[in-house]
């Protein structure tokens, strides 16, 4: 029994592993094998070489988007979760603040980034904002539906026990929309991932979105895959520690 | 007949003292919607002395489970209704309930559950009263279990123990063993059984169960169907202290569960 279970685990480590390292095989093989031009789609070898050769700006330039990333994400967890609460507790809020969000959501974000740059300027604070505003969304959503998901027999039985207000919210609500809060976490930070780099894009001079627009505009196409896989990875990487974190919360499946 | 043990009939000690723990007068309940809405409960009287077991059975959507609420102060209606003398206007402290659906919160153990509502209604509980709880309710060896990590019947063990670590003077309970299999259910009848005697709370039972309710109760409350009324309240007059083999094998048991089979219409 253990064995099949060990090599369950194995081979969910060791499958998605290979079929990386194949994808990256055929994508260096068909560069030389058709001779691709290396400024249209460079060998994977290249990428590799230049990251390496850009290792310090890659890991400066990354830790410029990982801190606006971090930031904006950190802004959106706190806002989203008070206006969740206060869509959740207060009439006025629902019929009020929850529809202007739902139709903030609905103008495209990416338009929204010359404007932050006219208010917040060319540095870090732009970015902040964009990040925030990309992952602030589903937050509100995963946490107010978290919130409303609290089982009806639970509120019935906090009533019976005469639980006040706050404690109903903070023994049993919370609780209860935890799960679901750090789901809306794991589809966040990704997307805070894309808010930072859409803000370094429309002007910045620092981060890996900056360092992909200038070597496209030298290009360096090369190095542009280089940051690019940099993003994936620094994604992945924070993508991998919400989903730890978020089994604190393990009671989701029970 | 065993009718001569006079001493341990359970309404004597009460019955000396006349006291009312429970006492309906002409309470109906309308459910809002549509046409005035619907009509659930109508002209409910229904008095219960202090540390009577009551059950109340009917079929389904009869109203019993309305009447369990609004004795909880979980519903408004129209009448009177007074537990233990006071009118019920919201959850009376005298008062713990035991739903169908399992009380437990996910991520409590079972001996957090079992602290949970006496914390939330600020009375004092010592670990020695949670592990005499744990003993009384065959829990030990579970309490450091989560619910998701029990069976049923544990579950329903744990809510029944977080309701009675309030020492609540009266006892709701809402087809607490409705969704168990007929074994486990039987196994907890009889530890309500056993519970019961040594602590007497007033008990009132929700349930479908004729032989349940005559098990373990001293009356047993008949109603119809929508809109809900008591149609008849037999009295079970079979000995206790009860136990399932000995008090099943009383020929007065099977008499008086073909009667309320009759009343509910079943035979």
């Amino acid at each position: 029994m253990n064995d099949v279970f060990a090599n369950e685990r194995f081979r969910s480590a060791f499958d998605p592993l290979v079929f990386l390292v194949a994808l990256g095989v055929a994508w260096e093989a068909s560069v030389h094998l058709f001779d691709i031009k290396p400024y249209l789609f460079p060998a994977l070898s290249d990428v590799f070489r230049v990251m390496w050769e850009h290792r310090w700006q890659m890991i400066i330039e990354g830790g410029y988007t990982l801190l606006e990333v971090l930031v904006g994400f950190a802004f959106a967890v706190v806002g989203g979760v008070v206006i969740a609460l206060l869509i959740f507790f207060f009439p006025t809020a629902r019929r009020t603040l929850y529809p202007m969000i739902t139709t903030m959501q609905s103008i495209p974000k990416v338009a929204l980034a010359p404007v932050m740059v006219v208010w917040f300027g060319y540095g870090l604070s732009a970015k902040f904002v964009m990040a925030f505003l990309f992952a602030v969304f589903p937050i509100i959503i995963a946490t107010l539906g978290g919130l409303h998901g609290t089982p009806s027999n639970l509120v019935e039985h906090f009533q019976s026990l005469r639980a006040s207000r706050w404690e109903t919210i903070w023994r049993l609500r919370v609780p209860s929309a935890l799960p679901s809060f750090m789901d809306g976490c794991k589809i966040a930070i990704p997307l805070a991932m894309i808010g930072a780099v859409v803000g370094e894009f429309i002007g910045s001079q620092n981060g890996l979105g900056y360092v992909i627009l200038v070597s496209s505009s030298t290009a360096q196409t090369d190095l542009m895959f280089a940051a690019l896989i940099t993003i994936a990875v620094l994604s992945m990487v924070l993508f991998a520690i919400m989903e730890l974190i978020g089994r604190i919360a393990w009671w989701r499946a029970v | 007949m065993t009718m001569t043990n006079e001493p341990t009939s359970p309404q004597s000690p009460a019955n000396a003292q006349g006291m009312l723990a429970v006492a309906i007068d002409g309470v109906s309940k309308t459910y809002p919607g549509p046409d005035g809405g619907t009509l659930a409960l109508s002209g409910i009287d229904l008095h219960i002395r202090s540390r009577e077991f009551v059950s109340v059975i009917g079929p389904s959507g009869c109203g019993k489970s309305t009447l369990l609420r609004i004795l909880g102060g979980l519903l408004s209606y129209d009448g009177d209704v007074k537990v233990n003398g006071v009118p019920v206007d919201g959850p009376s402290p005298d008062i713990s309930i035991v739903f169908q659906k399992s009380n437990l919160l996910p991520w409590l153990t079972t001996e957090a559950n079992l602290r949970l509502g006496a914390e939330i209604r600020r009375k004092p509980v010592t670990p020695a009263s949670i592990a005499e709880m744990v003993d009384l309710l065959g829990l030990k060896g579970f309490e450091k279990n989560y619910p998701h990590q029990l069976s049923g019947g544990m579950q329903q063990r744990v809510s029944l123990g977080q309701a009675l670590v309030l020492r609540p003077s009266i006892l709701l309970l809402d087809e607490p063993f409705g969704a168990l299999d007929a074994l486990t259910r039987d196994r907890l009848n009889i530890e309500l059984l056993r519970i019961w005697e040594e602590e007497r709370q007033t008990v009132f039972l929700v349930t479908h169960s004729i032989t349940e309710a005559v098990l373990l109760s001293d009356r047993v409350i008949v109603m119809s169907a929508r809109p809900g009324r008591i149609v008849d309240d037999v009295r079970i007059d079979l000995p206790r202290p009860r136990s399932v083999k000995e008090t099943r094998a009383d020929p007065l048991f099977s008499t008086y569960v073909n009667q309320l089979s009759e009343l509910m219409g079943v035979v």
